[in-house]
């Protein structure tokens, strides 16, 4: 149960944005131009840097959902996913991928942690500068989405369907030009916490 | 003045200030020999994406709410002391 008083059936972030749409306006903007927008990184590359950042704070519904759509794009490949989210070092990802997400990490544990070094070795893996910037973009916004999300206990169904289908909505459509609409899942853990 | 200010780990955030009044306000405080905040270089940089984030801090901070403006801005100040952010 959120902790404060949100339209029932919308999962994550979805609730609050329906909850409170003045700011909602600006944070799918943002992600839009981070994550679906035209860059250099494919969109593949960058949900899995918001994927990544969503499962070091824990925050399950990001994680699967941002998954998800990072497996859209990556062809259905679940499992390239989840070996992002556990090692990402020993990965089938490019090395440049890998410098952003060390990159991304070091954000995740505070900006300080970022040094010339970690920026030096992203760029001898051949990262732009721009990369570099969206990456630690990416990586500073997910760790204020997840916090957002879980910070009011947000419902975050647990239900692979659920979020394999939204994915994929979510990857075709982007952020900007979503429908929000209550959803009628089955949710093991929430059936399991009633009974 | 400027040579007190450590450059950032990006030198072509720096350099391509692109419109927006970030870039105006860089270039009025440079023209002073004042020294300013680098966050601007980064809002100036991209503003595709860094727009989106203004216009959520003017909402969040600055929009209709029951708490004070004054009051959010504490909240936003606790915080950033809490993640050592001097600025």
């Amino acid at each position: 149960m959120a902790y404060i008083d949100l339209p029932s059936g919308f999962p994550g972030i979805s609730g609050l944005m329906v909850y409170r749409p003045e700011t909602a306006k600006p944070l799918n903007e943002l992600a839009q131009a981070l994550l679906a927008a035209p860059s250099t990184l494919t969109p593949g590359e960058r949900e899995l840097i918001a994927t990544y950042v969503s499962a070091q704070n824990d925050c399950y519904y990001c994680q699967n959902i941002h998954g998800a759509i990072a497996a859209h794009h990556l062809r259905g490949n679940e499992q390239l996913v989840l070996n992002v989210k556990q090692n990402y070092q020993g990965a089938e990802i490019s090395d440049k991928l890998k410098a952003l997400l060390a990159i991304a990490g070091k954000v995740w544990r505070g900006g300080k942690h970022v040094t010339t070094q970690d920026i030096e070795r992203a760029r001898q893996q051949g990262a732009t500068d721009l990369e570099i910037h969206d990456a630690v973009l990416i990586a500073a916004a997910f760790c204020m989405y997840n916090r957002y999300v879980d910070g009011l206990a947000t419902w975050q169904p647990q239900n692979a369907d659920f979020y394999r289908s939204r994915g994929a909505i979510v990857g075709e459509m982007g952020y900007v030009n979503l429908k929000r609409e209550p959803v009628d899942i089955e949710d093991t853990a929430a059936s399991k916490a009633a009974g | 003045m400027e040579s007190k200010m450590k450059p950032m780990f990006l030198p072509e955030v720096e350099k391509n200030s692109q419109p927006s009044f970030q870039a105006d306000t860089i270039k009025m405080l440079q023209a002073k020999g004042e020294e300013y905040p680098l966050i601007l270089h980064l809002f100036a940089y991209r503003p595709e994406a860094t727009a989106h984030l203004t216009r959520f801090t003017r909402e969040v901070m600055r929009g209709d709410s029951p708490l004070s403006e004054g009051f959010r801005e504490l909240i936003a100040a606790a915080t950033s002391a809490g993640n050592h952010c001097l600025f």
